[in-house]
């Protein structure tokens, strides 16, 4: 078991320079930075200049440890303001971090009590109805169910705010009624995934020899179903969970808060790229693949403390 | 099983970390929340019945300005704070309509005296000001502001660097000083040399980056918390790329022509266009960005409400054909796409806000030509006649020549570019669009081994002198490697040896040439070199709190802050 | 959305055609037959497939609906189609006129919708052809080699999964489409469909290839595979012979949630500005375009919105279907 933990942190540290050694290489393709930061009709020497004051001149592996030197040590500085990079990912982790715990829980839970529905009514008209409900989900674009509930519900009903978000220090009532639409939209996939997985892993190990083993012992349903069946059946969804948790909060749910206009950590990347603005999509990639790879690791080492065959 | 228990309490635990880190955030942003709290207790006023005559006023951009640091900033949102808060020497009227364009002298006692053949502008610093901290402000400030504009890259420096003695030295660390300015604290006297004769030099020095800044400001960007400034209000709460406020300056110094201010203004930005302009209608912010377009969505229900009016402000929009390669080195080809070009449809997919035309100058700007449209004398409000221009391009022998559109991809550029590489298509020509990232667009088509074919281009006035137009879009001399803005890659005879006559001509004087510059813009939309096809008007649209018949627009640097009232 | 929620979903993977319990095995029909007669009783499937297969001819028939409209899919009538502050006219029911109404330049949105169609569809399906390629090769390979190989290619599996899908796409979509790429024998345009593709099929290949590479994982340590080595196969004829045939399974189910998933994405990059360039229509950035145009013109956004659910739901009800028909007991195994 030490053993491969600690082959598992050694391949974990690999990936993550590997990480950061691709957003480094991915974003020397994008042409020019300096002419971004000239502003207009520049001449050749002030871009000379220009790149000379920012390092682009220099040979790429001492700007790759330099840039790296100023990420790890918190004084990397956008191009566009010319501001702290962290100092503005802290200022927009709030929304972000709001949008992944509500939908997380909402996802969660929901997921859950469908698979459970589902597959205790296997074949019936409710697992029937939530197969479709859940299909649904998962087929529509995260965008244009967000526009569409923030067109309908925001504007036309006026029922919620349409977009934007509000910081829960400052008005939690006005956090809460700007939340739940985003909440709902991002839930919407990740319900219909959760619930299909849990339906079929619940299906799948009602059958598995253990189960039968223990029913043979003359436990009840219920404590099987409970015990056995529902507690084997949770470890694939909270792995999932872990990972899904972690991109969210990566920015990886850049649709979502750029359709409700949250400005979040992954609205802040996607703007940012557009704005050939590249430190901070660095640093947010950064981030956020870490978060996923490390989340990542975890589960693996929890899988193989309960499963020894996977330790290959 | 108990491992398994220890999972669930894994991610329970990873989940109560982020909860968190959630809270650390939320209390980290709090800890700079005066403004947070004073932007939405504006917005609560702004909602509630009885409105506070003292304000402050909300105004809402769509964008962030480049920097607060006026020695960064070249954009609209930017101009119209710093206009306020830091201001040079001259500064542009603050007035509407023509009388908005004239210079008036601000930190200087009166208009400068020109020497040495138009190549020496000398004039004296007004005596007593003061900075927003308190600070005298000293002549010599002038010389340090422009330094710093040039040591930190300010967007426009090529104004600067192009006509005074020693800036472009000293902005790539070749000198240790600007050699052209010089300066004397005790008698206030500062006097600029420049490389040639400049008439539109006293125009530069009233944008708002050229101004005084205190000696002890440090020479790196300070976009968090400008240095002080001297004008009737001072940039204070800043949260950047969200909001910052403009805070009446208590150690403002009247200087005559620009009032000190009734309300505090907060300002916010708000980058769904839509929400922006819902909010002014619906009265929960007071002044919408000039520099946005009313999205057509509600252009009806805006224009219904009586509180809009659009106003010319002295913005081209054209397309550029690259005379060096086929098939636009072919005049005939060029003329054709002048005729050809739909200005009406243009107009409506710029949410009916643009006005057509055909000329680079626009109306308001000396120099606009009267006659109808070159070559056919065609009307540009009128549909454009397809079969002539058909016809053209099969004469020129350039029909079926393959073109590339180089667009831009936002809203409603990209409906523009489509539009237009769907005339072409209509004309004889097989083009396609090659659509670029807005913040790259300028960038890219500015490299000038790209050799755009074709593309859109804008240029809105940065001070009101046909000059700046022709000096940057084209004139032979801006064509460059880099930065390149003479898109098309003209280089006319006749037009440079006008140009070379026209550029010396003092501002004041610039009527006496008027009919010259008309004469130069008729023939460049003669030859097609640039397709020019309206002029967007900007708008202005305010909350029922304000009180629009006092309210100044600046064709130069919108809406007036300092003449808000409310009601 | 997010990465790891559309892999969570590929990762149910690695079935082999197996019965249900207590259902009679017919001798002599072969393990594929059995799925197809158990996919020909599934109705809902069979009707959503339908349902697919209807929307793919509609949009192949794109040029002969052009024809009706009098319209391209890139023609523009502002003058008509537009009113004088550049709001497009609703659907006017006619076939031969606007039938689902005009877009934010003029151009007829139901002629715009099937040819959008193809575009999607099309890089929807060179996505999939890409990352059933790529992962089945890079899975066996992992698989069956194991050692220094499986590590590399696991590492890079682990690499593009943790990257935020959208914002990998973003960048990609940025560098590629200003400059296109250049392959040395082919150069693709930044306009080609093939950039969307390739994005996104390269992006996809972990969610397919990890579960793979686990389930060979498995079969090398199985009996014939020792047999076939005893044999004196070569890996590749092994991998290709003996491997191959028994992974085809698990990569049968993967084809349609991969391509439900590739014409999603297409559709969020195209939504970011990253996908199919304009004026090209695809689903995705007609529907970008519609949310523009918000509170006005709803059809704009509503018209391809709700295609292009109907399309992935089609193919995700079928999917859902041949999965059930693979392996009725719905097994699934989380690979890592």
């Amino acid at each position: 078991m030490g053993r491969f933990i600690v082959r598992r942190v050694i391949s974990l540290i690999g990936v993550l320079i590997a990480i950061t050694i691709l957003v480094f290489a991915l974003f020397q393709f994008l042409p020019h930075p300096e002419l971004q930061l000239a502003g207009r009709f520049a001449s050749p020497a002030t871009l000379a200049h220009i790149r000379h004051q920012w390092g682009f001149d220099r040979p790429i592996y001492i700007r790759y440890v330099d840039t790296m030197k100023l990420i790890f040590t918190g004084k990397v500085i956008s191009y566009d303001q010319q501001l702290n990079v962290d100092h503005e990912l802290v200022q927009r982790l709030p929304a972000t971090i709001s949008l992944a715990v509500g939908a997380g829980i909402i996802w969660l839970s929901t997921g859950i009590l469908f698979g459970l529905i589902s597959a205790w009514r296997a074949g019936r008209w409710s697992d029937r109805a939530l197969t479709v409900l859940s299909m649904i989900g998962v087929s529509m674009p995260v965008f244009f169910l967000g526009a569409s509930l923030s067109y309908y519900i925001g504007d036309k009903l006026q029922f919620l705010p349409a977009s934007d978000y509000v910081s829960i220090g400052s008005n939690p009532w006005e956090w809460l009624k700007h939340m739940i639409m985003p909440w709902f939209a991002l839930s919407v996939l990740f319900i219909g995934v959760y619930s299909r997985v849990l339906r079929s892993t619940i299906l799948d190990t009602i059958n598995d020899d253990y189960v039968r083993t223990a029913r043979a012992k003359g436990l009840s349903e219920r404590q099987v179903m409970i015990r056995h069946v529902l507690r084997n059946s949770m470890i694939p969804i909270v792995s999932l969970f872990g990972l899904d948790f972690a991109s969210v909060i990566g920015g990886g749910a850049i649709l979502t808060e750029s359709v409700f206009n949250l400005q979040g950590a992954g609205q802040f990347a996607a703007t940012s790229v557009q704005q050939l603005d590249i430190p901070p999509v660095m640093v947010i990639t950064i981030f956020g693949a870490s978060a996923v790879v490390i989340i990542g690791a975890l589960v693996d080492v929890v899988y193989a403390m309960l499963d020894p065959r996977i330790r290959l | 099983m108990r491992k398994q228990s220890r999972a669930v309490l894994g991610a329970v635990l990873a989940l109560i970390a982020v909860v968190v880190l959630a809270a650390c955030g939320g209390s980290s942003s709090s800890s700079n929340s005066s403004s947070n709290t004073s932007s939405s207790g504006s917005t609560s006023t702004g909602t509630s019945s009885t409105p506070a005559p003292s304000g402050p006023a909300t105004v809402v951009e769509g964008t962030f300005p480049q920097s607060l640091d006026p020695s960064i900033d070249f954009t609209t949102q930017g101009g119209e704070v710093h206009w306020l808060t830091h201001i040079g020497a001259y500064s542009f009227a603050h007035a509407n309509g023509t009388a908005g364009t004239a210079i008036i002298p601000a930190g200087a006692t009166a208009l400068p005296t020109t020497s040495n053949g138009g190549k020496t502008y000398s004039f004296t610093v007004r005596t007593g000001m003061k900075y927003s901290d308190g600070t005298p402000v000293k002549a010599c400030d002038l010389k340090f502001g422009v330094e710093r504009a040039l040591k930190l890259g300010w967007s426009a420096a090529s104004f600067l660097t192009s006509t005074i003695v020693g800036a472009a030295e000293y902005s790539t660390g070749k000198a240790k000083d600007v050699a052209g300015i010089t300066c004397d604290d005790s008698s206030g006297k500062v006097s600029f040399n420049l490389k040639s004769a400049y008439g539109a030099f006293v125009d530069v020095l009233a944008i708002p980056g050229v101004s005084f800044l205190p000696a002890s400001t440090p020479m790196k960007p300070e976009p968090t918390n400008p240095p002080a400034g001297l004008g009737p209000y001072m940039i204070k709460n800043v949260v950047a790329n969200q909001s910052f406020s403009l805070v009446r300056n208590p150690n403002y110094v009247p200087i005559p022509g620009i009032s000190a201010g009734k309300v505090d203004i907060n300002v916010k930005v708000e980058s769904n266009t839509t929400t922006e302009a819902s909010d002014v209608l619906n009265n929960q912010a007071d002044v919408f960005d000039w520099g946005d377009t009313i999205p057509p969505a509600l252009v009806s229900q805006i224009q219904g409400s009586g509180r809009f009016h659009a106003i010319q402000t002295n913005k081209t929009f054209y397309w550029f054909l690259n005379t060096q390669e086929k098939p636009f080195n072919s005049v005939l080809a060029r003329q054709a796409v002048q005729i050809a070009v739909d200005r009406v449809a243009l107009a409506r997919l710029g949410s009916g806000q643009l006005v057509p035309g055909c000329y680079l100058l626009p109306p308001q700007m000396v120099g606009h030509p009267t006659q109808p449209c070159p070559p056919t004398g065609f009307n540009p409000a009128a549909a454009p006649d397809l079969a002539k221009a058909k016809q053209m391009v099969q004469q020129s022998g350039m029909a079926g020549q393959s073109v590339t559109v180089w667009a831009e991809n936002r809203q409603p550029r990209l409906q523009w570019c489509e539009n237009f590489a769907n005339t072409l298509n209509q004309i004889g020509f097989k083009a396609t669009l090659k659509t670029i990232a807005d913040a790259d667009y300028f960038s890219t088509i500015e490299v000038l081994k790209n050799h755009p074919q074709a593309g859109f281009a804008d240029w809105q006035q940065d001070f009101p002198n046909p000059v700046d137009f022709y000096q940057n879009l084209v004139d032979a001399h801006a064509i460059a490697p880099v930065g390149n803005s003479n898109y098309e890659e003209a280089n006319d005879p006749h037009i440079q040896s006008e140009l070379a006559a026209l550029y010396p001509v003092p501002g004041s004087q610039l009527n006496s040439v008027a009919s010259r510059w008309q004469a130069l813009d008729y023939y460049v939309t003669q030859k097609a070199y640039l397709v020019p096809f309206g002029y967007l008007s900007s708008p202005e649209f305010v909350s029922n709190r304000v009180d629009q018949s006092s309210l100044i627009f600046s064709p130069l640097e919108g809406p007036d802050f300092s003449s808000i009232t409310l009601k | 959305m997010t990465t790891s929620a559309t892999g969570t979903e590929l990762e149910a993977g690695a079935w082999t055609p197996d019965h249900a319990p207590g259902e009679e095995l017919p001798p002599g029909i072969g393990p594929y037959r059995l799925a197809l007669r158990r996919l020909r009783r599934n109705y809902v499937a069979l009707a959503f497939g339908a349902l697919f297969l209807v929307i793919v001819i509609l949009c192949i028939l794109a040029p002969v609906y052009s024809h009706i409209a009098h319209m391209g899919p890139n023609d523009e009538n502002v003058d008509q189609a537009t009113n004088a502050v550049g709001l497009p006219i609703g659907p006017t029911w006619k076939l031969s006129h606007f039938f689902l109404g005009a877009d934010s330049v003029g151009r007829d949105v139901a002629v715009r919708l099937l040819y959008g169609g193809r575009n999607s569809l099309i890089v929807g399906a060179l996505a999939t052809l890409i990352t059933i390629v790529l992962a089945t090769v890079l899975g066996i390979l992992a698989g069956y080699f194991r050692g220094p190989i499986d590590g590399l290619i696991s590492r890079a599996f682990e690499l593009i999964w943790a990257f935020p899908i959208y914002l990998l796409g973003i960048v990609l979509g940025l560098v590629l489409g200003l400059s296109g790429l250049d392959l040395g024998i082919v150069k693709i345009g930044g306009n080609s469909l093939l950039i969307p593709a390739l994005i996104i099929g390269v992006i996809t290949t972990p969610y397919v290839g990890k579960p793979i590479r686990g389930q060979v994982l498995g079969l090398r340590e199985r009996e014939f595979i020792d047999a076939a080595r005893q044999q004196g196969l070569s890996h590749v004829q092994i991998m290709f012979s003996e491997i191959l045939p028994n992974v085809t399974s698990t990569i049968i189910v993967f084809i349609p949630l991969v391509l439900a998933n590739a014409i999603l994405t297409e559709a969020g990059l195209s939504y970011l500005g990253a996908g199919v360039r304009p004026p090209n229509p695809s689903w995705g950035n007609m529907i970008g375009d519609g949310i523009h145009l918000l509170p006005a013109a709803v059809h704009t956004m509503l018209v391809p919105g709700i295609m292009l659910t109907l399309c992935v739901l089609g193919i995700n009800v079928f999917g859902d279907g041949v999965r059930d028909a693979l392996d009725p007991r719905a097994k699934i195994r989380i690979e890592h």
